[in-house]
């Protein structure tokens, strides 16, 4: 059986309105966007999102309008890490609720779990709902907080409804060390990396991404997917250069810059939630030059 | 100048006697293993034949021995703390014959970027053969180099050629390659260790090997599919290779000595203050081996 989660599934940012307020007809418009430039799959609100600086209620609010919107065109899952891990299991109880296809979900924030505590939490969360759940490894960002290949392969004994990872290491050990003990035990599960390094990844048993630049050049998503799955390695390497410049335009401060950019295709989402900071009009030029020289100006869409 | 390549490089051991002296018979023995298991270069002496324990002599007299003996291009490891004193390194190398130079970010001072790259260029710009650097941080405390500082070097020394990666960051190495490739095309990645599938995918064009000692046909087989850019078909071998490195943890000098011995190549025990892997743990990976290394060659 093949996974539902594969390709460059794109989780759209948050846009706002000039108060920092939510932007619905605009989270429409790019949920829409998404969806007709060729997402494989939807998920929403991954820190790129700002999650963190949403209030439940509008991460509620926006999970409802994105399920709703998207309407079954293709799987939209929900991203329930939060700070405290009750408010976790609210926002997976309720994505149940309202029809999402699968819940995500981070080893939990700032306590630095040993890994028994991860183990428990991820058996916790998952027994508590019937979607399947992808799990996200972030070790960098999470002060070397890790999902091992060992842990894995326990969550995926103990729990059928776990499908698959967002990998955000980036390190060939460790993606290697998950992606087998996981597959062995479950061939479909989804290997999928935190932003869009396709190319060392799908040699080692990739099926996919999570995506960084997506509202910006979806089609470049789209081609270096096809072009690593289809063992075309030259090709391969000059997309996946690409948008891997992408990422470190976006990195920092991440989604200040994508927003920034945004504005320059032509997809005004609105400024970000202090203490991210809104990028200026200089950084948007900044950005813009560097699209023009990667070539994104001319081969992707302009406008909604 | 630049068009010295390096493909598959074996990183072979330091054999010691009991009394703890290099023993340049059985350094003869395994740089002929090596030689006829598929080294298309060596790179001598790398942390994992215990440089850092080597006295200046030893390691000149290593390289010579080396250069002598290996009817293969000699790369020869000059890291030091003090430029000068790797400086020196670099020119004996040469000197003796060394086809290159490998150096690692400057041991125990805490380096920022710009004492780096002076670091490179006075151990570069000392001859002419080529400069291999090596970003080793899991090795060096932390320290790591950046692709920025990487396209200063190349801006710096034209001898520069490549890069040995062991961070395994995927970010880092499509970093330098996008921007080392558009200031010098003929720059070269490699893999500073066996996994290698990721980094060729991303560019590299050789590997830097130490467990070619243990599983020289489990090398070659991994390089020749990366090489090829059979890179689906690599991953069997990779995950076998996984497995190996798994059996050899923590890795470095002890455990690739235990291996050796295990395989009937005995080299003594490593030099204080490293430890021999103790009896019990030997034991435990010479089983492991037997399982994982069923077509491999044993004894010499």
């Amino acid at each position: 059986m093949q996974n539902k989660f594969r390709g460059v599934m794109q989780s759209p940012v948050t846009p706002l309105k000039d108060d920092f307020s939510l932007d619905l007809p605009t989270f429409e418009r790019l949920l829409d966007f998404h969806v007709r430039t060729g997402a494989p799959a939807i998920s929403w609100p991954h820190h790129k999102a700002e999650s963190l600086n949403l209030t439940l209620a509008e991460r509620k609010l926006f999970a409802e309008a994105a399920v709703k919107t998207v309407n079954g065109r293709v799987p939209v899952t929900i991203h329930v890490s939060a700070l405290a891990v009750e408010d976790t299991f609210a926002l997976a109880r309720h994505a149940q609720d309202i029809g999402a296809d699968g819940i995500l979900a981070i080893t939990p924030y700032f306590w630095n779990p040993a890994r028994e505590a991860i183990y428990d939490y991820f058996v916790r969360l998952a027994t508590s709902i019937d979607l399947p759940v992808i799990s996200y490894n972030s070790p960098s960002y999470l002060a070397g907080v890790e999902i091992t290949g060992e842990l894995m392969a326990r969550l995926i004994e103990r729990l059928p409804n776990f499908v698959g990872v967002k990998e955000a290491s980036f390190n060939s050990e460790k993606f290697l060390e998950i992606s087998r003990a996981a597959l062995k035990l479950r061939p479909d599960f989804a290997m999928l990396t935190g932003v869009e390094y396709l190319l060392p990844s799908v040699p080692l048993g990739g099926v996919g991404s999570y995506s960084a630049a997506g509202s910006i050049c979806p089609n470049l998503c789209n081609a270096t997917f096809e072009a690593c799955m289809a063992g075309d390695w030259e090709r391969a390497r000059d997309l996946q250069y690409k948008l891997s410049w992408l990422w470190l335009l976006f990195r920092d401060q991440y989604p200040s810059s994508l927003k920034g950019g945004m504005v320059m295709m032509g997809r005004n989402v609105g400024p970000t939630r202090p203490p991210l900071p809104t990028a200026t009009k200089e950084r948007q030029a900044y950005v813009r030059g560097q699209l023009e020289e990667l070539g994104i100006l001319d081969s992707e869409p302009y406008g909604w | 100048m630049t068009a010295f390549r390096l493909g598959l490089v074996h990183a072979p051991a330091m054999p010691f006697t009991r009394e703890h002296r290099i023993d340049f018979d059985l350094l003869g023995r395994v740089i002929d293993f090596h030689r006829r298991h598929g080294a298309e270069a060596l790179a001598v002496p790398l942390h994992v034949a215990e440089s850092v324990s080597l006295t200046e002599s030893e390691k000149q007299a290593v390289v010579e021995f080396a250069v002598e003996r290996a009817k293969v291009p000699i790369v020869a490891h000059v890291s030091e703390a003090g430029s000068a004193r790797a400086a020196a390194l670099a020119q004996h190398a040469e000197r003796a014959g060394a086809a290159a130079i490998i150096a690692t970010t400057p041991y125990y001072w805490t380096p920022p970027p710009a004492m780096l790259l002076e670091h490179f260029a006075l151990i570069g710009g000392a001859v002419k053969i080529p400069l291999f650097v090596h970003n080793a941080p899991d090795d060096m405390a932390g320290a790591r180099v950046t692709a920025e500082l990487m396209v200063k070097l190349i801006g710096r020394l034209e001898t520069f050629a490549g890069l040995i990666d062991t961070s395994l960051d995927w970010q880092f190495m499509i970093e330098l390659m996008t921007l080392a490739k558009k200031a010098r095309p003929e720059f070269q990645l490699l893999a500073g260790n066996e996994l290698m599938v990721s980094a060729a995918a991303i560019g590299a064009t050789g590997m830097v090997s130490s467990l070619a000692a243990v599983a020289p046909r489990l090398v070659r087989a991994l390089y020749d599919s990366c090489h090829a850019g059979k890179l689906f078909e690599a991953r069997a071998a990779q995950e076998r290779m996984a497995s190996l490195r798994h059996a050899m943890k923590p890795g470095g000098a002890p455990q690739l000595k235990a291996a050796m011995r295990a395989l009937g190549r005995d080299c003594g025990d490593p030099r204080p203050p490293l430890m021999p892997v103790d009896a019990a743990d030997a034991k435990t990976l010479s089983r492991a081996l037997d399982t994982l290394l069923a077509d491999e060659p044993r004894g010499w």
